[in-house]
């Protein structure tokens, strides 16, 4: 069965690229604009994996990772988390709150794949 | 399908975010502790920053960099989103415009910003009671350097076996974590035999089939030191799980990656701390002089568009899309043409469906590149905020209407000239704080920007409360350039329209801002070739009105068919307000008069067969179609009305398009060209008329 | 011009009693007569507008500019749609022909300049005046005949040259 991969992000351009690398490598995206069009689509939708930024308006991946978790759809589904900072302090946080792991930006697009082969096995 | 750039996607989502950054700016400047601005700035910049640094704009990401950082510090309440951080922001937001558009050329200025913006940040810095901290500069919590992991073992020469053995975090398996993965990575690295570790599993009634009870003991061969490769399998779960690896058989010493060590990711990035350096001078924030531009409260959206619903597109598909649904129409004319001269029953139903379906379409179609005028507004609020404080001038900039919708490419073809207006309004209109105290004025003048739709147009004022226009001067630099004679008696409203004369200025002095005054002829033709009128009106002292009239739509209108002579024209039904019998021998009652008696008001009327210049007799029974434009009215008079159609309308070519009376062409059902007629023009000339007769009017 | 080439080609009609030659690469097509709208107010030269494939098409009359004769039309003539230059803008418009001939080479070699006195017509609308079979084709300047008032004829003039034929 093909992997669904759900990507959070507000930027459009972000979501356009990791569009393109997940379903160049066979995977199906669904994209969302901020973490509660996350969490709607995350929990109406059959997923994989998800893929969220951290800053974004309405609710932040950190934000819609704790939301997300409490559903009980999320439950063994990775969330990778995308940060610009390498913050320690933040990478607990989101584990704390669920995440399985992050990618730090800016990526390459085998990074991209790497991880989320990692996973998903995809 | 459509596979675009993400860089240049990056690049119109970058022009969109400088855009809000700017808003926000501004609004942050009226309102400096609001933290919601104070949240989506940072946003900005972040986003800004990181799709910069993906798409190659590293130049940009460098720049924002610091910009980002600093407002973290507001964002963290460690400094002040003062007024001089807000000018440098804007600033900032101006030069990383330039880089995004420029991502190759080499730009200056970035530099001066970033070392002004250190200053301001020093100065703005303030204590966790809000204080103002002096001195020292407050250094940026620097990043965790990165932690190299143990030093890699040296390669051993032949193949080892190495035992891992290692617990998952209990939540693991609930957070996606999936220990099949894991092992399959580390077989990846060697063959491994691996045996699953039960002493952790509890009896089945206590069992939580979704915590991580199990533990592995994995033996990889190997001959080179699995230690990095194994880190990164692990790469997510270091921190939390318990985890040993030690080489088997052999004296070297195991080497014991113990549980919550704070190793360093590969991909961490070092990120230097911020240094602020030191200055020789200290820089002033500008004197706040200008008062603020007002915010309307409730009409500006809380900064968070309907992303989930809206769509980018790209604007020749919709230009295609406007043409495909342009020919349509007229072949559905065609077809409904041929079924009204066919007694076919099912023809004609099916010609009234279609008729029906494609005007519904036209209608959404035309919705679509209908996008509201408030998204020009808004770059005038920083313009009309520069004017103010370059000129020292006090300004409140309020608009209405936002939401007013015009088609896409009429509201970019206006942004010049309401740039003129506004800036002419500002300085030639609005006099300084001490004339207007003088004057009995409040020190702060006023713009006002307001679009509104009027029956078939839309209407965008510019008002000021400024000095108004000075009859005297405009009449003295008239006649002094040769415009008008010497004597020449000129209505207040023809020396008003003066102004957009080429070559025209009253301007004492050349200012830097509004040139000689030379973009009020520029501003008339670009609204001409809009098909829109310009009207002034003034008061002296009191100040002025700067009124566009333009038409609503370019591309497709519901028209009323008449006949003047052997020819047929459109008239825009939006125009249209009534149709009226041409009362007989009303020649010779009005006295020469063309008026029109409609419901106790006077109506001028024209004869179209003497606009047209038509010779012959006019039909008995003439028709009169009363049309409006602004708050004027006049009465066209016509042969016949032949009935309602639509009208895909063609631009007339430079051969035609300076003959007034006409805004276009279309054509018609039977494939003949019917040519539009201008109404706003024909208003005008009855309104002359009136001017010119006012005074004998009964 | 199409002095690269040596020749020029190009689509023949007569106007009246005499022979014009329009630049065979413009033209778009030749349409028998169509309903013709008359633009009130407008200059004669451009009196009306045609329908050309669901375009809206100016209709000009070179007779105007060469001071011809009007007759009404009859079954020769014919509309040649053609794209010229207004104000330095290609723009798509109708010729009004009494009678299209034939494509036709012309040896660049065999255009001469119009005479500056002597001759019938306006002599700045006429390019040149080329020979074909024993007689004479005008060939008219199009550019300044469609040009608009107002438009760039005063610049034009100080700068253009003609090209040697």
């Amino acid at each position: 069965m093909t992997k669904t991969i759900l990507t959070i992000d507000d930027s459009a351009s972000i979501r356009q690229m990791v569009s393109m690398t997940l379903t160049a490598a066979g995977l199906d995206v669904i994209e969302a604009v901020n973490g509660q069009d996350g969490y709607d689509k995350a929990t109406t939708n059959t997923v994989h994996a998800v893929i969220t930024d951290l800053n974004m308006p309405v609710l932040n991946g950190i934000e819609f990772i704790r939301k997300y978790r409490q559903h009980p759809s999320s439950k063994g589904i990775p969330i990778i988390l995308l940060t610009t900072e390498s913050d320690e302090e933040l990478k607990r946080q989101a584990k704390e709150a669920g995440a399985t792991g992050w990618i730090v930006k800016p990526f390459k697009q085998d990074q991209l794949l790497a991880v989320i082969k990692k996973v998903t096995g995809a | 399908m459509n596979i675009s750039d993400p860089s240049e996607t990056f690049r119109q989502e970058a022009r969109e975010l400088l855009d809000q950054l700017e808003a926000g700016l501004l609004d942050l400047e009226q309102d400096p502790s609001n933290n919601d601005l104070i949240n989506s700035t940072f946003r900005a910049l972040h986003t800004i920053k990181g799709s910069g640094a993906m798409f190659g704009f590293t130049a940009v990401a460098e720049f924002v960099h610091e910009f980002e950082t600093a407002f973290d510090r507001v964002r963290k309440g460690q400094s002040a989103a003062n007024k001089a951080l807000i000018g440098v922001a804007l600033d900032a937001k101006d030069h990383i415009h330039l880089l995004i558009e420029n991502p190759d050329a080499p730009i200056d200025g970035g530099a001066s910003i970033l070392s002004e913006l250190r200053v301001i940040v020093e100065e703005g810095a303030i204590d966790e009671d809000g204080e103002p901290v002096h001195a020292a500069p407050v250094a940026v919590a620097a990043p965790v350097a990165p932690v190299v992991a143990e030093a890699p073992k040296p390669a051993e020469n032949g193949a080892k076996v190495w035992r891992l053995t290692f617990y998952l975090p209990s939540d693991a398996l609930i957070y996606g974590t999936n220990p099949e993965l894991l092992l399959g990575e580390l077989a990846g690295i060697g063959p491994t035999s691996v045996l699953a570790l039960s002493d952790r599993v509890p009896t089945l009634d206590v069992i939580d089939p979704e915590t991580s009870y199990l533990g592995w003991q994995v033996d990889i061969t190997t001959s080179e030191d699995p230690t990095a490769a194994i880190d990164d399998v692990f790469l997510f779960l270091r921190d939390n799980m318990e985890l040993t690896l030690a080489p088997l058989g052999g004296a070297d010493t195991p080497v014991a990656v113990a549980e919550a060590v704070q190793a360093a990711s590969d991909d961490a990035m070092p990120e230097a701390p911020f240094v602020p350096e030191p200055v020789a001078k200290v820089e002033e924030a500008p004197a706040a002089k200008a008062a603020a531009p007002k915010r309307k409260p409730a009409e500006k959206a809380e900064a968070e568009k309907p992303a989930a619903t809206s769509l980018r597109v790209p604007a020749e598909r919709l230009d295609e899309l406007m043409d495909r649904v342009g020919e349509l129409v007229i072949a559905q004319a065609r077809l409904s043409q041929i079924a009204t001269q066919s007694s076919d029953g099912a023809l004609k139903t099916i010609a009234e469906e279609l008729e029906r379906l494609s005007s519904g379409l036209r209608d959404t179609t035309m919705g679509i590149r209908m996008v509201p005028i408030g998204s020009i507004f808004s770059r005038f609020r920083r313009l009309v905020h520069d004017l103010s404080n370059d000129l020292g001038k006090p300004i409140e900039f309020i608009t209405t209407g936002e939401e007013t919708e015009l088609d896409k490419t009429m509201i970019e073809r206006l942004a010049d000239p309401l740039v003129h207006l506004i800036r002419n309004s500002v300085d030639h209109g609005l006099e300084s704080a001490e004339k207007r105290i003088a004057a009995g004025k409040s020190p702060t003048g006023t713009v006002r920007l307001s679009a509104v739709y009027s029956g078939a147009e839309v209407a965008i004022s510019v008002i000021d409360d400024g000095a108004g226009l000075n009859h005297d001067r405009i009449r003295a630099k008239a006649e002094e350039n040769g415009l008008i004679a010497p004597d020449a008696k000129l209505t207040d409203q023809e020396l008003n329209h003066l102004i957009f004369a080429p070559g025209f200025s009253t301007a004492n002095e050349v200012t830097a801002l509004s040139g000689r005054g030379v973009g009020m002829d520029v501003v008339k033709r670009t609204i001409d070739g809009l098909r829109g009128t310009i009207d002034v009106s003034t008061t002296p002292g009191k100040g002025s009105v700067f009124t566009l009239r333009l038409p609503l739509t370019l591309a497709i209108i519901d028209g009323m068919l008449v006949r003047v002579g052997n020819g047929r024209y459109t008239i825009p039904l939006a125009a249209v307000e009534e149709c009226v019998e041409l009362p007989e021998g009303i020649e010779a009652n009005s006295k020469g008069r063309n008026f029109l008696d409609i419901r106790g008001a006077l109506v001028p009327y024209l004869r179209l067969r003497e606009v047209f210049g038509l010779k012959g007799e006019a039909d008995a029974h003439q028709k009169v179609v009363i049309v409006s434009s602004g708050e004027g009215r006049v009465g066209l008079v016509v042969d016949q009305i032949i009935g309602n159609n639509q009208a895909v309308i063609k631009q007339l070519s430079k051969l035609h398009s300076g003959i007034k009376s006409f805004s276009g062409a279309t054509i018609l059902g039977d494939g003949e060209v019917a040519l539009i007629l201008d109404t706003a023009h024909l208003v005008a000339s009855g309104q002359s008329y009136v001017d010119r007769n006012l005074g004998r009017a009964a | 011009m199409s002095d690269t080439k040596g020749y020029m080609t190009a689509l023949t009609i007569r106007l009246e009693d005499e022979l014009f030659a329009v630049e065979a690469s413009r033209v778009r097509e030749i349409l028998d007569l169509v309903p013709i709208t008359e633009v009130p107010s407008a200059r004669a030269f451009v009196g009306g507008l045609i329908n050309v494939r669901g375009r809206v098409v100016p209709l000009a009359d070179l007779r105007v500019m060469f001071g011809m004769e009007r007759p009404a039309p009859d079954q020769d003539t014919r509309i040649v749609v053609m794209e010229v230059d207004i104000d330095g803008e290609p723009t798509i418009a109708g010729i009004l022909a009494d009678k299209v001939h034939d494509v036709t080479d012309i040896e660049s070699a065999s255009i001469e300049e119009a005479p500056k006195v002597g001759m019938r017509w306006r002599p700045e609308f006429v390019k040149g005046i080329g020979k074909r079979n024993g007689g004479f084709i005008i060939i008219p300047d199009m550019e300044r005949i469609f040009e608009t008032p107002g438009g760039r004829s005063a610049s034009a003039a100080a700068s253009e040259e003609r090209p040697a034929a």
